[in-house]
């Protein structure tokens, strides 16, 4: 009896100095759930979420101060991340929001039309927005998150979001349906020549 | 896996009369297929004489960003062989091969045209019509003649003629080709045409196996290549026969004509390459790493013409074929003839109905209409109707696609994660290394278009890791701005302390000693609420948060690429206004913006003026005057314009807050 | 840059050929296979396994088009793609042919529905149907699924089709006691024998009735019978010879890969060589381990069911030897007479983790 009880407490004495070893010698500095859900979220800067950044919104949900599903851009897959990383209950997006979810699009201005009031460059977060007063702006489109934050500043609404075109490098293969193959008689406009499609 | 000895040959021979599946023990490379060669139709055909469309269409593919040089304009007579469009010399994006007139004729127009892809994308194109004199330029490339000693020289010939890989990949030549001497030890002559159909090749081995041959050699020679492999399938005997002879003319080089197995896909280049010499490209490399040089034998020939008589890339040999046709036959068709041309000379048995498709069954594609024109890379054209539809079963992994697969992929597997849409899965099962060539869809039972899931999830998975990247970037930017206007506060705190003590008649010079070294940025404070980007740039430095040289140079590199595309944008947006007025906005509209653009221009008059307060990068910015509106027009004029625009805007601005108020009500 | 309108279909990939094999064909050559088999099998123990089948069909036939109904998938080319009619095959050869009629049909449907549909039809199964359906059966039923009826030279006693369908029915047949025809499966004796301290050698030398005769309604003169007397195998022993041809014939038209049969028939070959050779007394023989219960039905046709079995070669290798050697232990050491069910069970649990460790090396990359 003596014998099991001194060794079961020796036992915890043990584990338990190691553990609070390896608490002090292994100490993670700063959030790590923060940084994880930041590295998930796709940093479109937007601000949807109501928090100023990508960055913010992670540390709100580290802390727990703020729900999974309030990430529009990334959509379904980033909330069922976030809620993996968080261990919170999945919640469906907002089904108007999600309804709309686009393709990425970035913005660009009408030069022409543009009047260098700088509005732009101070809303847009990733500073993609070139120009100085009283001289046209222009968007660095490789730059551009596609927040949507320029386009309501604009006093002469220079600014439209458009979807990138597809060039012949961009297209991509559409997947597969399960539909059956197209029959011949439904290739009837494989004759026309450019003239007569336009 | 060993070549085979002719007694073991001679087994596995008799073994597949009655197995036909121990065929594929016969060549190197894994797996494999036997489909039905379909070429026998169209080789009885001699080559049919070249035909001259009433149109003919050039389409000019290029990358983004890539700069070109037209050397013609609408209206212009061009001889055969007269250059028409080169890289511009300021062009340092991807590879662009010039492009020749392939007749003569005047240009009809510059205009966007369909190319022969699956999409049906158009890009810009020249459209020639042809005169029927065939006026011919002569030595257009202006060559001596002589054989290039030197890669380099080699290379600026191969360039100009505008040959590419004319087997398909149709990727430029002369950038295949080393600058230097002696990186290459085996020139490989790429005769194994493997698909279904095409006779190209075959016919060209046929008829012209000595410029073949003689174009090896001047590539062999210009690089140094201390021999020369030629590989022909045994379903060619002919060829075969043909670049034998030849071969024994050549002297300089050794070169091997050998004989490989007639299996699909044999003629893809890293199969051929194991096949003739037992080396396995390792991933991710080139051929020219192992010492290796791959070229269609079309190419060699193309090569040769360019460098003995100085004649550039305007026709090919294209094979134009498939069930429908009662005449299939193999014709140098000239570049920008229209595929339903050629077809319609084979005479269909029943007019075309169905699109055509470019390349073979096996790897070819179906073009959106049938109208589009030959480009380099067209080696056959197909008028096959499209097989009754087939119920697609679900994959019961019988696992007929893994031992077809020449590359040793488990597709389905592959497949099996592509539509889950795991892309993580299915880059790690190396789909980059799949070479598309369709055995597994070909043997699939369940009839599942696999290789269209592969080439989904292929791009599927570049957008993901360009995603990836721009988020990365997009974090980047977002710190680094917080950052600097964490620092503007205090600078500007800074400031105020500064005149504060000033007025307190305390040293002026004196620091506020929250960051160190920030003289410089004191210094310039003045000019940086008008510059603030470059404030930006040195606060780079300054700033703790992105201070390393490795942030700081992404963000500057692509700002450099995009103030080139704003610029470029601009030019072109001046440019397309003065050719073609097709901007489907209202006039009123148009009129405002017309005056925003005389505006724009004075604006930038005005800003040259004043350069000091504006950086250098803004400069860039500040697009090219406009050539052809913007020839000083009246100063008062412009005001007036200006100030007109402005109204429009504005007028603009308030209906579109109406606009809103009037949306929010309705809600 | 793109002004004309996009084509109205979306492209469909290269490509434009096929080799026109089908699943359908495929499971149809496997249908063929089972031929020499079932004729083998209707000579020896009568019409038991035709009236068992017709059963299995009629059930098959109202499962899968409910299923595929509830499911809301075309009922016409899944019920046309004759997976289903493999997977009843096999489970007829594994029911007694005079089982009672409700065992077939409960099997049938238990392996279809539970085995198949569920995991949502041809293709996701995880498991073998009809070793599903199998165990089941043999779990929930195990007298009646352990009594087969004699062959027909020992019983003495051809089953007729009429004879078939009042036993499979009403449990008799007329003027006949059933305990006459019916006796435990050589592997079912063996064990029993052994656990009764009766040798391997001893209970193999004496069959399972004494009176070896030609039955009356089998002419003594046909070839079959001559190559019987001159080939000495017992009636199992020549069913599974029947299997065997007919897997050798879809290894040559490639319906099944050959690492299957060659995996599994060696792997039991040589655990039963090493055992037997330890101790002949208490270990059969090796030509007795191959060519008894249902081993060669299951090395040509049911653990060569792709969908349940590893993708890769070498994982074919594997999964088919691991089944062989738990057949050989659940034979030997295990309470069932024949383990073929629930070692090809156990292994297709395994098979995610054996593809996941035997991918083969692709082109160019490092050996």
């Amino acid at each position: 009896m003596l014998t099991a009880i001194v060794i079961f407490v020796g036992l915890a004495l043990v584990f338990g100095l190691l553990l609070g070893y390896a608490a002090v010698r292994f100490k993670v500095e700063g959030n790590p759930m923060a940084e994880q859900i930041d590295k998930i979220l796709p940093q479109t800067q937007c601000g949807q979420c109501n928090y100023p950044g990508c960055k913010p919104y992670a540390e709100a949900l580290a802390k727990g101060e703020a729900d999974v599903n309030l990430c529009i851009p990334g959509g379904n897959e980033v909330m069922l991340s976030i809620a993996e990383i968080t261990g919170l209950e999945p919640k469906a997006l907002d089904e108007s929001v999600a309804a709309e979810h686009t393709p990425k699009e970035t913005a660009f201005i009408d030069e022409d039309v543009c009047i260098g009031c700088v509005l732009c460059i101070k809303a847009c977060p990733v500073d993609a927005i070139i120009g100085a007063t009283k001289l046209m702006h222009t968007v660095i489109q490789s730059e551009c998150t596609g927040c949507d934050k320029c386009a309501p500043v604009c006093p002469v609404d220079c600014i439209e979001m458009r979807a990138p075109e597809t060039t012949l490098e961009t297209w991509q293969w559409p997947e597969p349906t399960s539909e059956p193959k197209p029959l011949a008689s439904q290739y009837l406009d494989v004759n026309s020549t450019t003239e007569q499609r336009q | 896996m060993m070549t085979r000895s002719p007694f073991s040959r001679t087994i596995i021979q008799g073994i597949a009369a009655v197995y036909p599946m121990a065929k594929r023990w016969l060549h190197r490379f894994h797996g494999g297929i036997y489909p039905k060669h379909h070429k026998s139709r169209s080789l009885q055909h001699p080559i049919k004489e070249t035909f001259i469309a009433e149109t003919l269409t050039l389409p000019i593919k290029t990358t983004r960003g890539q700069k070109i040089e037209w050397l013609v304009q609408v209206g212009d007579t061009v001889q055969k062989n007269q250059c028409l469009v080169q890289a511009a010399k300021e062009n340092k994006k991807g590879f662009f091969v010039p492009l020749h007139a392939p007749t003569s004729g005047t240009i009809k127009a510059i205009t966007e045209a369909e190319f022969p892809h699956p999409s049906g994308l158009t890009t810009q194109a020249i459209i020639i019509a042809p005169d029927f004199k065939q006026t011919t330029l002569q030595n257009a490339l202006k060559v001596s003649g002589k054989q290039p000693d030197s890669p380099q020289k080699l290379k600026d010939i191969l360039l100009h003629a505008g040959i590419v890989g004319l087997g398909g990949a149709g990727f430029p030549t002369y950038a295949k080709i080393p600058a230097q001497k002696d990186r290459i030890h085996t020139l490989i002559i790429n005769g194994a045409e493997c698909e279904p159909f095409i006779t190209c090749d075959d016919v060209l081995m046929q008829t012209q196996a000595e410029p073949i041959l003689q174009g090896a050699e001047i590539v062999a020679q210009a690089l140094g290549v201390k021999q020369i492999v030629c590989g022909i399938e045994s379903n060619k005997p002919q060829a075969i026969q043909a670049m034998q002879t030849a071969a024994n003319q050549i002297k300089s080089v050794p070169i091997t004509v050998k004989t490989v197995e007639a299996v699909y896909p044999m003629g893809g280049e890293k199969q051929l390459v194991l096949e003739l010499t037992g080396i396995e490209m390792p991933v991710k490399t080139h051929a020219i790493d192992s010492g290796l040089l791959v070229f269609n034998v079309a190419t060699f020939a193309a090569i040769f013409k360019a460098v003995t008589q100085g004649e550039p890339l305007t026709q090919r040999l294209v094979t134009v074929a498939g069930f429908e046709l009662q005449t299939p036959y193999n014709t140098y068709a000239l570049l920008g003839t229209p595929f339903i041309d050629l077809v319609n000379a084979g005479q269909p048995k029943n007019p075309i109905q169905y699109p055509l498709i470019m390349g073979g069954p096996m790897m070819g594609f179906q073009v959106a209409h049938n109208e589009v024109p030959v480009i380099k890379t067209t080696n056959c054209i197909l008028a096959n109707p499209p097989e009754p539809s087939t119920f697609t079963m679900p994959c019961i992994r019988c696992g007929e696609c893994m031992d077809a697969c020449p590359v040793n992929l488990l597709p389905q597997q592959l497949y099996w994660h592509s539509q889950a849409h795991e892309f993580d899965k299915v880059e790690k099962l190396n789909v980059f290394d799949c070479i598309e060539c369709g055995c597994c869809s070909y043997v699939c039972p369940s009839h599942i278009p696999l290789v269209q899931y592969y080439r989904h999830a292929k791009s599927e998975i570049k957008t993901l890791h360009a995603e990836q990247q721009a988020a990365e970037l997009a974090k980047q930017r977002y710190e680094f701005r917080l950052a600097r206007i964490e620092r503007e506060k205090q600078e500007r705190e800074a400031r105020l302390k500064a005149k504060k003590e000033a007025v307190k008649k305390h040293s002026p010079t004196a620091e506020p000693g929250k960051s160190a070294p920030k003289k410089p940025s004191v210094a310039a404070a003045a000019a940086r609420a008008a510059a603030a980007k470059r404030a930006a740039a040195k606060a780079n430095k300054n700033t703790e948060h992105s201070g390393t040289d490795e942030q700081k140079s992404p963000p500057l590199s692509a700002r450099q690429k995009a103030i080139e595309t704003a610029q470029k944008q601009a030019a072109a947006k001046v440019g397309s206004k003065v050719a073609t007025a097709k901007d489907p906005r209202d006039s009123a509209k148009k009129s405002a913006k017309k005056a925003a653009v005389i505006a724009a221009a004075k604006r930038r008059t005005q800003a040259q003026k004043t350069t000091d307060t504006i950086t250098t990068e803004e400069k860039k910015v500040t697009p090219q005057p406009p050539s052809n509106i913007a020839t000083a027009p009246p100063l008062e004029d412009a005001k007036a314009k200006r100030q007109k625009a402005m109204e429009a805007a504005k007028k603009r601005a308030a209906e579109r807050k109406a606009r809103q108020s009037k949306q929010e009500k309705t809600e | 840059m793109n002004n004309s309108p996009p084509p109205i279909i979306s492209p469909k990939s290269s490509p434009f050929a096929h080799n026109n094999q089908s699943v359908r064909a495929l499971m149809f050559k496997v249908q063929l296979a089972v031929l020499p088999a079932l004729l083998v099998h209707l000579y020896l123990f009568g019409f038991g396994i035709v009236v068992q089948w017709l059963l299995a069909l009629t059930t098959l036939l109202i499962v899968e088009y409910t299923m595929l109904k509830l499911r809301n998938r075309p009922v016409r080319p899944f019920l046309t793609d004759m997976s289903a009619l493999i997977t009843i095959t096999a489970l007829v050869f594994c029911v007694p042919p005079g089982a009672p009629w409700w065992i077939i049909v409960t099997g049938t449907a238990f392996a279809l529905i539970f085995g198949k549909h569920l995991y949502g039809g041809l293709g996701y199964n995880p498991f073998n149907p009809a070793m599903l359906g199998y165990a089941f059966l043999l779990i929930s039923f195990p007298v009646q699924m352990t009594q087969w009826n004699l062959p027909a030279e020992v019983a003495n006693f051809y089953i007729t089709f009429s004879d078939a369908f009042s036993l499979i029915f009403t449990g008799k047949i007329e003027g006949i006691s059933l305990d006459m025809i019916t006796s435990a499966t050589p592997l079912g004796k063996l064990q029993t024998d052994l656990t009764q301290g009766v040798g391997v050698i001893e209970s193999l030398a004496h069959p399972l009735t004494q009176t070896v005769e030609a039955p009356p309604n089998i002419n003594a003169d046909s070839p079959f019978h001559v190559i019987h007397q001159l080939v000495d195998l017992n009636s199992w022993e020549w069913i599974n010879v029947a299997f065997l041809i007919g897997g050798l014939w879809l290894l040559y038209t490639r319906s099944i890969r050959w690492q299957y049969p060659v995996g599994f028939l060696s792997s039991l070959a040589l655990i039963a060589f090493i055992f037997h050779t330890y101790d002949p007394d208490t270990y059969p023989p090796v030509s007795f381990i191959l060519l008894s219960g249902g081993t060669m039905l299951a090395a040509f046709f049911i653990i060569t069911d792709p969908v349940t079995s590893c993708t890769t070669p070498k994982g074919r290798l594997i999964f088919a030897a691991g089944i062989g050697v738990l057949v050989y232990v659940i034979r030997t050491w295990g309470i069932f007479p024949d383990g073929i069910a629930f070692a090809i069970l156990l292994m297709n649990i395994a098979v995610p983790l054996i593809d996941q460790y035997t991918q083969p090396r692709v082109y160019g990359h490092p050996r």
